[in-house]
C-alpha cells in the first residue's frame, strides 16, 4: 500500500480553505488575515525548499552530508534554546550545543544500531527523521530546563549564597534547582505521554499509517520516539546546566553575569 | 582571624570601599555600625567570597581567601543573614536539609539537641512541623541562630539577627555569642545590647575606624 500522492491543483484547494478563516476574520474584524496568510506563506516556502533539500539528501545518501546536515539543524536548535536566556550567547554556545550534540547523537544512533537495526546507521532517511524529531521535541523541555535553572538561581541568589556558607559543595548548593528544573523540562512530556493515543493521535504514527504501514507498526515507532524524547531530553538538559556552569559559575561557585 | 588588606570595591557601579583595611583578632567581638550602603554586608560577603574585590585581599586564620581555599572557609564561619528566605519547608526538614550537607554530617544534629536549643532560646516545640513562611520574623531569627549553634564553628558572621526580638531575648541572644571567649564574634546590629557591651568593639563604617 503506498500513500496517495496529491496533485498539485489538489493542493491549491488546501490554500482555497484559507478563504473560510480570512472572510471570518472580515466579518467579525479579528485582524486575522494577515498573520495567517503570510505565515502560510513562510510556512510553504520552507517545507517546498526542505522537500527539495530532503530529496537529494535521500538521493546521495552520504554519511557526512547527512551529519552536516544534521549538525546543521543541532546548530538551529541551540541557537533557538540560548537567545531567550540572560547569558552571554557567545559565552555559552559551545557547552549547549555539545551538550545537544551528545544527547541526540547517542539516542539516534542507538535506535538506529540496536532497535531498528540498519545496514547503514547513518541512512539520511532514519538518521536526519528521527533527529529532526528529538529535536524538535526535546527543544522546548530544554529552553524551560535550562531558563529554570540560572533564572531560579538568580532569584535566590541570597539563599543559594547562604547554602554555600553552610559548607555546602557548589554541587550540593546547586542540586536543588537541577532537581526542580529538570522536573518542569519534562512536565509536558510526560504529561502527553500519559495521554497519547487517547486525546490524539502523534505526528509520528500518523505519518507511519499514512506512509502505508499497519497500525502495529506505527504504535511500535511512537512508543520508540516516545521514549527517545524523554530520555534525550533529560540528558540535554542535565548535560546542559553541568557543562555550561563550568563557565557560568565562577571558581568561588558564584554564578556570574 | 579575620584581615581585610587595602581593598577596593565597586559594587553595582558603587564605589564602596578605597583602601580599606581592617584587622579582628581571634576572640574578639565586633559589631559594625553604620547606615545601610556603606559596605557592612559587604565585608561579610568578601570575607565568604561571594565577591571579589577589585584590588587588596582578605586574610583568613592567616591565609588568603581564594578560588581555592574559599571552600574550606565557608566550612569553618558561621553566616547568619536575616534577608534569607530560606524556602517554604517545615522547620524540621530546614534543619534535616543542614545536616545533610557533606561538611556537617559528623555533627550533632539530634532531636534532643535541636530540642535543648529550642528550649533556651523559648521556641516552642511545635514549631519545628511549621512550614518557615509561617513563622514571625523574632522566631525565624532564633531558628536560624540556632542552626548558626548547632554547626560548632568558632567564626559568626551575623547579619542583624537580633532587630525580630524581643528585649529580653536580644539579650539573652547577645550574650549568649559575647560570653564564648573562644568564638570571634562579628555583628551588623543597631541594638544596644551589642553596642553597649563592654566586651564588645564598635567599629564605625562611616568613619572607617574603631569608636572610643
Amino acid at each position: 500500500m503506498e500513500t496517495i500522492d496529491i496533485p498539485i491543483y489538489s493542493l491549491l484547494l488546501v490554500f482555497l480553505m484559507l478563504v473560510v478563516p480570512v472572510m471570518l476574520s472580515r466579518i467579525y474584524r479579528l485582524g486575522l488575515s494577515k498573520p495567517l496568510l503570510s505565515s502560510a506563506a513562510r510556512m510553504t516556502i520552507q517545507l517546498v525548499l526542505i522537500g527539495v533539500f530532503l530529496k537529494y539528501l535521500f538521493l546521495w545518501n552520504n554519511a557526512i552530508i547527512n551529519f552536516l546536515w544534521l549538525t546543521v539543524m543541532i546548530l538551529v536548535a541551540v541557537f533557538s534554546a540560548i537567545r531567550g536566556l540572560t547569558m552571554k550567547p557567545g559565552k555559552i554556545l559551545v557547552p549547549v550545543f555539545i551538550s545537544f550534540a551528545l544527547a541526540t547523537l547517542t539516542v539516534i544512533l542507538y535506535i538506529n544500531m540496536f532497535i531498528i537495526r540498519l545496514d547503514y546507521v547513518f541512512d539520511a532517511r532514519y538518521l536526519i527523521v528521527l533527529g529532526g524529531m528529538l529535536l524538535g521535541n526535546s527543544l522546548r523541555g530544554n529552553i524551560v530546563g535550562i531558563d529554570t535553572f540560572y533564572k531560579s538561581l538568580r532569584k535566590d541568589a541570597k539563599k543559594y549564597q547562604f547554602v554555600l556558607s553552610l559548607g555546602a559543595s557548589h554541587q550540593e548548593a546547586t542540586r536543588p534547582y537541577m532537581k526542580e528544573s529538570i522536573r518542569l523540562a519534562l512536565k509536558p512530556t510526560i504529561a502527553s505521554m500519559a495521554t497519547i493515543g487517547i486525546v490524539a493521535l502523534p505526528g509520528m504514527m500518523t505519518g507511519v499509517i499514512l506512509g502505508g504501514a499497519s497500525p502495529e507498526v506505527a504504535i511500535k515507532y511512537q512508543i520508540m520516539i516516545m521514549i527517545s524524547i524523554v530520555v534525550s531530553t533529560i540528558i540535554s538538559v542535565l548535560l546542559t546546566i553541568v557543562m555550561t556552569s563550568r563557565v557560568c559559575f565562577s571558581k568561588y561557585g558564584i554564578l556570574s553575569d | 582571624m579575620i584581615t581585610f588588606e587595602n581593598i577596593d570595591l565597586i559594587f553595582d557601579d558603587k564605589k564602596i570601599f578605597s583602601d580599606f583595611s581592617l584587622e579582628i583578632a581571634q576572640g574578639e567581638k565586633v559589631v559594625f555600625l553604620g547606615k545601610s550602603g556603606l559596605g557592612k554586608s559587604s565585608l561579610f560577603a568578601l570575607l565568604l567570597g561571594f565577591v571579589r574585590p577589585q584590588r587588596g585581599r582578605v586574610l583568613f586564620d592567616g591565609g588568603p581567601v581564594d578560588e581555592h581555599t574559599v571552600w574550606n572557609v565557608r566550612q569553618k564561619i558561621s553566616f547568619v543573614d536575616q534577608d534569607v528566605s530560606i524556602g517554604d519547608h517545615k522547620v524540621s526538614e530546614w534543619f534535616a536539609f543542614v545536616a545533610e550537607i557533606k561538611a556537617n554530617q559528623s555533627l550533632d544534629f539530634s532531636l534532643d539537641k535541636i530540642k535543648e536549643l529550642m528550649d533556651f532560646f523559648e521556641l516552642s516545640r511545635d514549631l519545628l512541623n511549621k512550614d518557615i513562611s509561617d513563622l514571625s520574623g523574632g522566631e525565624r531569627q532564633r531558628v536560624a541562630i540556632i542552626v548558626s549553634v548547632m554547626l560548632k564553628r568558632d567564626v559568626f558572621l551575623l547579619d542583624e539577627i537580633t532587630s525580630a526580638l524581643d528585649k529580653n531575648l536580644k539579650k539573652k541572644a547577645a550574650d549568649f555569642y559575647i560570653g564564648r571567649k573562644d568564638w570571634t564574634v562579628v555583628s551588623i546590629s543597631h541594638d544596644a545590647v551589642w553596642l553597649d557591651n563592654p566586651h564588645v568593639k564598635v567599629f564605625d563604617l562611616e568613619k572607617k575606624a574603631w569608636k572610643q
